[in-house]
Protein backbone atom coordinates (compact mmCIF):
# COMPACT_ATOMS: atom_id res chain seq x y z
CA UNK A 1 0.00 0.00 0.00
CA UNK A 2 1.27 3.42 -0.78
CA UNK A 3 0.28 6.60 0.87
CA UNK A 4 0.16 10.13 -0.59
CA UNK A 5 1.94 12.79 1.84
CA UNK A 6 2.25 14.79 -1.24
CA UNK A 7 1.16 18.98 -0.10
CA UNK A 8 3.32 21.58 -2.24
CA UNK A 9 3.29 23.68 0.84
CA UNK A 10 3.06 22.64 4.55
CA UNK A 11 3.77 26.53 5.31
CA UNK A 12 6.88 25.83 7.27
CA UNK A 13 4.84 23.65 9.95
CA UNK A 14 7.43 20.92 9.06
CA UNK A 15 10.12 23.03 10.47
CA UNK A 16 8.97 23.45 13.67
CA UNK A 17 9.71 21.26 16.63
CA UNK A 18 6.05 20.24 16.81
CA UNK A 19 5.75 19.62 13.64
CA UNK A 20 8.58 17.66 12.78
CA UNK A 21 8.11 15.61 15.87
CA UNK A 22 4.08 14.90 14.10
CA UNK A 23 5.75 14.20 10.90
CA UNK A 24 7.69 11.68 12.65
CA UNK A 25 5.39 9.93 15.08
CA UNK A 26 3.33 9.79 11.79
CA UNK A 27 6.07 7.99 9.53
CA UNK A 28 6.46 6.16 12.27
CA UNK A 29 2.63 4.86 12.90
CA UNK A 30 2.52 4.36 8.42
CA UNK A 31 5.79 2.52 9.25
CA UNK A 32 4.23 0.26 11.83
CA UNK A 33 1.14 -0.64 10.14
CA UNK A 34 2.79 -1.99 7.17
CA UNK A 35 2.73 0.73 4.75
CA UNK A 36 5.31 0.28 1.63
CA UNK A 37 5.61 3.25 -0.40
CA UNK A 38 4.88 6.98 0.44
CA UNK A 39 4.55 9.44 -2.17
CA UNK A 40 5.78 13.32 -0.70
CA UNK A 41 6.88 16.01 -2.66
CA UNK A 42 9.29 18.05 0.21
CA UNK A 43 12.85 16.89 0.01
CA UNK A 44 13.16 16.99 3.79
CA UNK A 45 10.55 14.17 4.24
CA UNK A 46 12.30 12.17 1.57
CA UNK A 47 15.64 12.63 3.53
CA UNK A 48 13.47 11.73 6.77
CA UNK A 49 11.84 8.55 5.29
CA UNK A 50 15.15 7.62 3.65
CA UNK A 51 17.51 7.51 6.81
CA UNK A 52 14.48 6.22 9.42
CA UNK A 53 12.69 4.10 7.61
CA UNK A 54 12.17 0.90 5.40
CA UNK A 55 9.12 2.39 3.56
CA UNK A 56 10.24 3.21 -0.40
CA UNK A 57 10.42 6.88 -1.09
CA UNK A 58 8.38 8.04 -3.61
CA UNK A 59 9.22 11.78 -5.06
CA UNK A 60 5.83 12.81 -6.14
CA UNK A 61 4.92 15.37 -9.13
CA UNK A 62 4.96 17.97 -7.23
CA UNK A 63 8.82 17.99 -6.13
CA UNK A 64 8.83 19.02 -10.34
CA UNK A 65 11.31 16.58 -11.50
CA UNK A 66 11.83 17.99 -14.79
CA UNK A 67 16.34 17.75 -15.10
CA UNK A 68 18.80 14.92 -14.47
CA UNK A 69 20.27 17.14 -12.35
CA UNK A 70 17.12 17.73 -10.08
CA UNK A 71 16.90 13.60 -10.16
CA UNK A 72 19.95 13.18 -9.06
CA UNK A 73 19.59 15.38 -6.13
CA UNK A 74 16.20 13.79 -5.30
CA UNK A 75 18.06 10.07 -5.69
CA UNK A 76 20.89 11.41 -3.65
CA UNK A 77 18.10 11.91 -1.18
CA UNK A 78 16.97 8.49 -1.19
CA UNK A 79 14.19 8.05 -3.64
CA UNK A 80 13.26 4.95 -4.15
CA UNK A 81 10.81 6.07 -7.77
CA UNK A 82 10.63 9.68 -9.19
CA UNK A 83 7.60 10.79 -10.84
CA UNK A 84 8.60 12.88 -13.16
CA UNK A 85 7.58 16.58 -13.96
CA UNK A 86 4.75 15.98 -16.67
CA UNK A 87 5.98 19.49 -18.24
CA UNK A 88 8.90 17.09 -19.75
CA UNK A 89 6.16 14.32 -20.73
CA UNK A 90 6.84 15.41 -24.46
CA UNK A 91 11.22 16.01 -23.67
CA UNK A 92 12.45 13.31 -25.16
CA UNK A 93 15.77 14.45 -24.74
CA UNK A 94 15.44 15.34 -21.23
CA UNK A 95 13.57 12.16 -20.36
CA UNK A 96 16.59 10.11 -21.73
CA UNK A 97 18.59 12.26 -19.56
CA UNK A 98 16.93 11.42 -16.30
CA UNK A 99 17.02 7.72 -17.28
CA UNK A 100 20.62 8.06 -17.65
CA UNK A 101 21.25 10.16 -14.71
CA UNK A 102 19.80 8.05 -12.13
CA UNK A 103 18.86 4.68 -11.07
CA UNK A 104 16.45 4.46 -8.86
CA UNK A 105 12.59 4.15 -10.57
CA UNK A 106 10.98 6.13 -12.79
CA UNK A 107 7.35 7.08 -13.18
CA UNK A 108 5.45 9.09 -16.10
CA UNK A 109 1.83 10.55 -14.96
CA UNK A 110 0.09 10.04 -17.95
CA UNK A 111 -3.19 11.99 -17.63
CA UNK A 112 -3.24 14.76 -15.78
CA UNK A 113 -3.25 17.23 -18.51
CA UNK A 114 -2.25 20.44 -16.91
CA UNK A 115 -1.07 23.55 -19.03
CA UNK A 116 1.81 23.20 -20.93
CA UNK A 117 4.35 25.54 -18.72
CA UNK A 118 1.21 26.69 -16.94
CA UNK A 119 1.63 30.06 -14.80
CA UNK A 120 -0.34 29.22 -12.27
CA UNK A 121 1.23 25.54 -11.67
CA UNK A 122 3.26 26.57 -8.24
CA UNK A 123 0.20 28.79 -6.68
CA UNK A 124 -2.77 26.32 -7.24
CA UNK A 125 -0.96 23.22 -5.82
CA UNK A 126 0.11 25.82 -2.62
CA UNK A 127 -3.36 26.82 -2.61
CA UNK A 128 -4.63 23.29 -2.83
CA UNK A 129 -2.02 22.17 -0.19
CA UNK A 130 -3.97 24.87 2.62
CA UNK A 131 -7.24 24.56 1.33
CA UNK A 132 -7.19 20.55 1.97
CA UNK A 133 -4.40 20.42 5.00
CA UNK A 134 -5.08 21.45 8.37
CA UNK A 135 -6.76 24.66 8.98
CA UNK A 136 -6.74 27.54 9.28
CA UNK A 137 -8.48 26.91 5.94
CA UNK A 138 -8.40 29.87 3.74
CA UNK A 139 -12.32 31.30 3.22
CA UNK A 140 -12.00 32.14 -0.91
CA UNK A 141 -14.61 33.01 -2.86
CA UNK A 142 -12.86 31.30 -6.37
CA UNK A 143 -10.36 28.81 -7.60
CA UNK A 144 -8.79 31.86 -9.71
CA UNK A 145 -6.59 29.20 -11.07
CA UNK A 146 -9.35 27.08 -12.15
CA UNK A 147 -10.86 29.70 -14.22
CA UNK A 148 -8.21 31.01 -15.78
CA UNK A 149 -7.07 27.21 -16.71
CA UNK A 150 -10.55 26.33 -18.62
CA UNK A 151 -10.96 29.88 -19.86
CA UNK A 152 -7.21 30.01 -21.43
CA UNK A 153 -7.93 26.42 -23.23
CA UNK A 154 -11.64 27.68 -24.18
CA UNK A 155 -9.81 31.13 -25.63
CA UNK A 156 -6.95 29.25 -26.98
CA UNK A 157 -7.96 26.02 -28.10
CA UNK A 158 -4.65 24.53 -28.86
CA UNK A 159 -3.42 25.17 -25.23
CA UNK A 160 -5.72 21.16 -25.10
CA UNK A 161 -3.15 19.95 -27.49
CA UNK A 162 -0.03 20.99 -26.09
CA UNK A 163 -0.68 20.16 -22.58
CA UNK A 164 1.72 17.49 -21.94
CA UNK A 165 -0.51 14.08 -21.44
CA UNK A 166 0.45 10.92 -22.97
CA UNK A 167 -2.10 8.94 -25.07
CA UNK A 168 -2.95 4.93 -24.27
CA UNK A 169 -1.63 4.36 -27.72
CA UNK A 170 1.42 6.02 -27.14
CA UNK A 171 3.12 4.70 -23.83
CA UNK A 172 4.91 2.32 -26.18
CA UNK A 173 6.74 5.03 -27.11
CA UNK A 174 8.00 5.63 -23.42
CA UNK A 175 9.05 2.19 -22.98
CA UNK A 176 12.94 2.74 -22.67
CA UNK A 177 12.12 5.64 -20.11
CA UNK A 178 10.06 3.46 -17.86
CA UNK A 179 7.59 0.67 -17.87
CA UNK A 180 5.69 2.68 -14.57
CA UNK A 181 2.54 4.75 -15.46
CA UNK A 182 0.86 6.55 -12.80
CA UNK A 183 -3.00 7.52 -13.65
CA UNK A 184 -4.48 10.65 -12.14
CA UNK A 185 -7.64 11.04 -11.05
CA UNK A 186 -8.37 9.67 -7.46
CA UNK A 187 -10.97 12.57 -6.46
CA UNK A 188 -12.98 10.76 -9.96
CA UNK A 189 -16.14 8.35 -9.93
CA UNK A 190 -14.58 4.73 -9.77
CA UNK A 191 -16.23 4.58 -13.05
CA UNK A 192 -13.79 7.15 -14.36
CA UNK A 193 -11.40 5.37 -12.84
CA UNK A 194 -11.91 2.28 -14.50
CA UNK A 195 -12.39 3.33 -17.91
CA UNK A 196 -9.34 5.04 -17.66
CA UNK A 197 -7.30 2.41 -16.17
CA UNK A 198 -8.52 -0.10 -19.41
CA UNK A 199 -7.59 2.57 -21.75
CA UNK A 200 -4.28 2.61 -20.54
CA UNK A 201 -4.16 -0.94 -19.28
CA UNK A 202 -5.20 -1.54 -23.25
CA UNK A 203 -3.37 0.94 -24.94
CA UNK A 204 -6.24 1.68 -27.01
CA UNK A 205 -9.40 4.33 -26.28
CA UNK A 206 -12.28 5.02 -28.83
CA UNK A 207 -13.52 8.31 -28.05
CA UNK A 208 -13.23 11.83 -26.70
CA UNK A 209 -9.89 11.66 -25.35
CA UNK A 210 -11.39 14.72 -22.75
CA UNK A 211 -12.46 11.49 -21.13
CA UNK A 212 -9.09 10.28 -19.81
CA UNK A 213 -7.73 13.48 -18.53
CA UNK A 214 -8.30 14.46 -14.97
CA UNK A 215 -7.60 18.28 -14.50
CA UNK A 216 -10.27 19.01 -17.43
CA UNK A 217 -12.93 17.15 -16.48
CA UNK A 218 -15.36 20.16 -16.84
CA UNK A 219 -14.77 20.43 -20.33
CA UNK A 220 -15.72 16.76 -21.82
CA UNK A 221 -18.75 18.00 -22.62
CA UNK A 222 -17.78 21.09 -24.27
CA UNK A 223 -15.04 19.94 -26.52
CA UNK A 224 -14.44 16.53 -28.41
CA UNK A 225 -10.98 16.02 -29.02
CA UNK A 226 -11.31 12.61 -31.47
CA UNK A 227 -8.70 10.50 -29.81
CA UNK A 228 -7.68 8.43 -33.17
CA UNK A 229 -6.97 11.31 -34.64
CA UNK A 230 -4.34 12.04 -33.29
CA UNK A 231 -2.67 8.68 -33.87
CA UNK A 232 1.00 9.86 -35.75
CA UNK A 233 1.32 12.72 -33.40
CA UNK A 234 3.80 11.26 -31.04
CA UNK A 235 5.96 12.02 -34.26
CA UNK A 236 6.03 15.44 -34.51
CA UNK A 237 6.14 15.83 -30.51
CA UNK A 238 9.14 13.44 -30.45
CA UNK A 239 11.21 15.83 -32.27
CA UNK A 240 9.86 18.88 -31.14
CA UNK A 241 12.15 21.60 -29.78
CA UNK A 242 9.05 23.77 -28.04
CA UNK A 243 9.11 26.79 -29.79
CA UNK A 244 5.58 26.84 -30.60
CA UNK A 245 5.39 30.37 -31.98
CA UNK A 246 7.55 29.17 -34.63
CA UNK A 247 6.16 26.20 -35.26
CA UNK A 248 2.22 25.59 -34.88
CA UNK A 249 2.00 22.23 -35.24
CA UNK A 250 -0.59 21.78 -31.93
CA UNK A 251 -2.40 24.69 -33.10
CA UNK A 252 -2.96 23.64 -36.48
CA UNK A 253 -3.70 20.34 -34.95
CA UNK A 254 -6.30 21.84 -32.77
CA UNK A 255 -7.54 23.66 -35.64
CA UNK A 256 -8.25 20.52 -37.90
CA UNK A 257 -9.46 18.33 -34.96
CA UNK A 258 -11.27 19.75 -32.14
CA UNK A 259 -14.74 19.88 -32.23
CA UNK A 260 -17.20 21.72 -29.72
CA UNK A 261 -20.51 20.52 -28.67
CA UNK A 262 -23.11 22.59 -29.27
CA UNK A 263 -27.25 22.52 -28.10
CA UNK A 264 -29.74 23.38 -30.37
CA UNK A 265 -33.58 22.76 -30.73
CA UNK A 266 -32.60 19.56 -32.29
CA UNK A 267 -30.61 18.33 -29.27
CA UNK A 268 -27.37 18.36 -28.86
CA UNK A 269 -24.62 17.80 -31.51
CA UNK A 270 -20.81 18.36 -32.59
CA UNK A 271 -19.68 21.48 -34.67
CA UNK A 272 -15.86 22.60 -35.76
CA UNK A 273 -14.12 24.33 -33.63
CA UNK A 274 -13.69 26.92 -36.54
CA UNK A 275 -17.72 27.86 -36.46
CA UNK A 276 -17.32 29.20 -33.01
CA UNK A 277 -13.85 31.17 -33.43
CA UNK A 278 -10.88 30.96 -31.98
CA UNK A 279 -9.23 34.60 -30.56
CA UNK A 280 -5.19 33.47 -31.70
CA UNK B 1 -42.59 21.80 -21.45
CA UNK B 2 -40.94 21.82 -17.69
CA UNK B 3 -38.78 23.85 -16.68
CA UNK B 4 -36.07 21.66 -16.93
CA UNK B 5 -36.89 21.67 -21.14
CA UNK B 6 -37.28 25.44 -21.03
CA UNK B 7 -33.97 25.87 -18.89
CA UNK B 8 -32.41 23.33 -21.31
CA UNK B 9 -33.58 25.50 -24.57
CA UNK B 10 -32.43 28.87 -22.74
CA UNK B 11 -29.02 27.87 -22.44
CA UNK B 12 -28.28 26.39 -25.53
CA UNK B 13 -29.62 29.52 -27.59
CA UNK B 14 -27.80 31.86 -25.08
CA UNK B 15 -24.69 29.87 -25.35
CA UNK B 16 -24.85 29.60 -29.00
CA UNK B 17 -25.92 33.49 -29.38
CA UNK B 18 -22.27 34.30 -27.25
CA UNK B 19 -20.48 32.06 -29.17
CA UNK B 20 -21.43 34.09 -32.70
CA UNK B 21 -21.38 37.19 -31.42
CA UNK B 22 -17.53 36.79 -29.60
CA UNK B 23 -16.26 33.96 -32.13
CA UNK B 24 -15.37 31.93 -29.17
CA UNK B 25 -16.44 28.75 -27.91
CA UNK B 26 -17.82 30.87 -24.73
CA UNK B 27 -18.93 27.75 -21.93
CA UNK B 28 -22.02 27.86 -19.90
CA UNK B 29 -21.43 25.60 -17.63
CA UNK B 30 -24.30 25.15 -15.12
CA UNK B 31 -27.68 27.54 -15.49
CA UNK B 32 -29.51 27.26 -11.99
CA UNK B 33 -32.56 28.41 -10.96
CA UNK B 34 -32.73 29.39 -7.18
CA UNK B 35 -35.40 30.83 -4.40
CA UNK B 36 -33.89 32.56 -1.52
CA UNK B 37 -35.15 32.64 1.91
CA UNK B 38 -35.37 36.11 2.30
CA UNK B 39 -37.74 36.36 -1.13
CA UNK B 40 -35.18 36.60 -4.22
CA UNK B 41 -35.22 34.40 -6.84
CA UNK B 42 -33.55 34.09 -10.49
CA UNK B 43 -31.05 32.60 -12.01
CA UNK B 44 -27.13 31.81 -12.39
CA UNK B 45 -25.47 31.05 -15.23
CA UNK B 46 -22.08 29.89 -14.62
CA UNK B 47 -19.68 30.63 -17.31
CA UNK B 48 -15.90 29.74 -18.58
CA UNK B 49 -14.41 31.67 -21.01
CA UNK B 50 -16.15 34.95 -21.01
CA UNK B 51 -14.31 38.09 -19.90
CA UNK B 52 -15.25 41.03 -18.96
CA UNK B 53 -13.69 42.86 -21.83
CA UNK B 54 -15.82 41.35 -24.27
CA UNK B 55 -19.13 42.75 -22.17
CA UNK B 56 -17.68 46.19 -21.80
CA UNK B 57 -17.11 45.92 -26.05
CA UNK B 58 -20.63 43.84 -26.72
CA UNK B 59 -22.53 45.29 -23.60
CA UNK B 60 -25.88 46.27 -25.53
CA UNK B 61 -25.91 42.70 -27.75
CA UNK B 62 -25.31 40.64 -24.46
CA UNK B 63 -27.32 42.82 -22.52
CA UNK B 64 -30.20 41.91 -25.38
CA UNK B 65 -29.53 38.13 -25.22
CA UNK B 66 -29.97 37.84 -21.52
CA UNK B 67 -32.83 39.66 -21.05
CA UNK B 68 -33.92 37.11 -24.02
CA UNK B 69 -33.04 34.04 -22.09
CA UNK B 70 -34.82 35.56 -18.63
CA UNK B 71 -37.40 36.73 -20.19
CA UNK B 72 -38.75 33.11 -21.65
CA UNK B 73 -38.06 31.40 -18.75
CA UNK B 74 -40.44 34.15 -17.31
CA UNK B 75 -38.19 35.68 -15.02
CA UNK B 76 -38.60 39.85 -14.44
CA UNK B 77 -35.44 41.42 -15.96
CA UNK B 78 -35.22 43.97 -13.66
CA UNK B 79 -31.98 42.96 -12.18
CA UNK B 80 -28.87 41.33 -14.21
CA UNK B 81 -25.34 41.39 -13.53
CA UNK B 82 -22.24 39.20 -14.16
CA UNK B 83 -20.13 38.01 -11.00
CA UNK B 84 -16.42 38.49 -11.63
CA UNK B 85 -13.53 36.87 -10.17
CA UNK B 86 -12.30 39.91 -8.15
CA UNK B 87 -9.48 41.59 -9.20
CA UNK B 88 -9.30 40.02 -13.03
CA UNK B 89 -11.35 40.20 -15.87
CA UNK B 90 -12.70 37.05 -15.53
CA UNK B 91 -16.51 36.28 -15.57
CA UNK B 92 -17.90 33.96 -13.14
CA UNK B 93 -21.70 33.86 -14.12
CA UNK B 94 -24.20 35.50 -15.72
CA UNK B 95 -26.98 36.25 -12.91
CA UNK B 96 -30.95 37.54 -13.53
CA UNK B 97 -32.37 38.25 -10.16
CA UNK B 98 -35.79 39.46 -8.82
CA UNK B 99 -35.01 40.65 -5.63
CA UNK B 100 -36.86 41.22 -2.21
CA UNK B 101 -37.93 44.63 -1.10
CA UNK B 102 -34.94 44.34 1.75
CA UNK B 103 -32.07 43.15 -0.66
CA UNK B 104 -33.48 45.39 -3.42
CA UNK B 105 -32.14 48.80 -0.64
CA UNK B 106 -29.24 47.37 -0.79
CA UNK B 107 -27.96 47.05 -4.37
CA UNK B 108 -30.43 50.33 -4.47
CA UNK B 109 -28.25 52.43 -2.65
CA UNK B 110 -25.07 51.58 -4.38
CA UNK B 111 -24.16 53.57 -7.72
CA UNK B 112 -21.86 52.89 -10.79
CA UNK B 113 -21.70 49.11 -12.75
CA UNK B 114 -19.61 48.17 -9.71
CA UNK B 115 -21.07 48.19 -6.67
CA UNK B 116 -18.39 45.70 -5.30
CA UNK B 117 -15.49 44.57 -6.59
CA UNK B 118 -17.01 40.83 -7.69
CA UNK B 119 -20.24 42.39 -9.80
CA UNK B 120 -20.85 44.25 -12.48
CA UNK B 121 -24.39 45.61 -13.23
CA UNK B 122 -25.77 44.91 -16.51
CA UNK B 123 -29.32 46.28 -16.06
CA UNK B 124 -31.10 47.68 -12.51
CA UNK B 125 -34.67 48.92 -12.61
CA UNK B 126 -34.98 51.47 -10.00
CA UNK B 127 -38.84 51.51 -8.62
CA UNK B 128 -40.72 53.98 -7.84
Amino acid sequence: MEIVLNSSCMGGQQLTPEGYRTIDWYFDKLNGIGIDSITVADPLFVEMLAKDYDMDVVVSVLSFVDSPQKAEFYEQLGATTIVIDPAVNRQFDKLEAIRDAVSCDLKLLVNEACLYQCPFRYAHFNFFSHANGPGPKPNVLDDYYYFKCLSLRINDSQQLIKSPWIRPEDLKEYRHITDTFKIGGRTQFINWILSAVDAYANESYEGNLIDLLDSIKDLKDHFFIPNNELNGAIEQWKRCDKVCHKCGYCKRLAEKIIRVYSQDEDGRRMIPLGSSGDRT
Amino acid sequence: MTIIQDMLKAHGALENKLRELLGIPVFLIEMDAFALPCGCGGITINTRGLQLDDLEVFEEHILKYFTETVTSLEIDPSFLFVRLIPGTSEIASINARMLCSNCYMDFGRGSGKQPRPDIYILRFDRRE
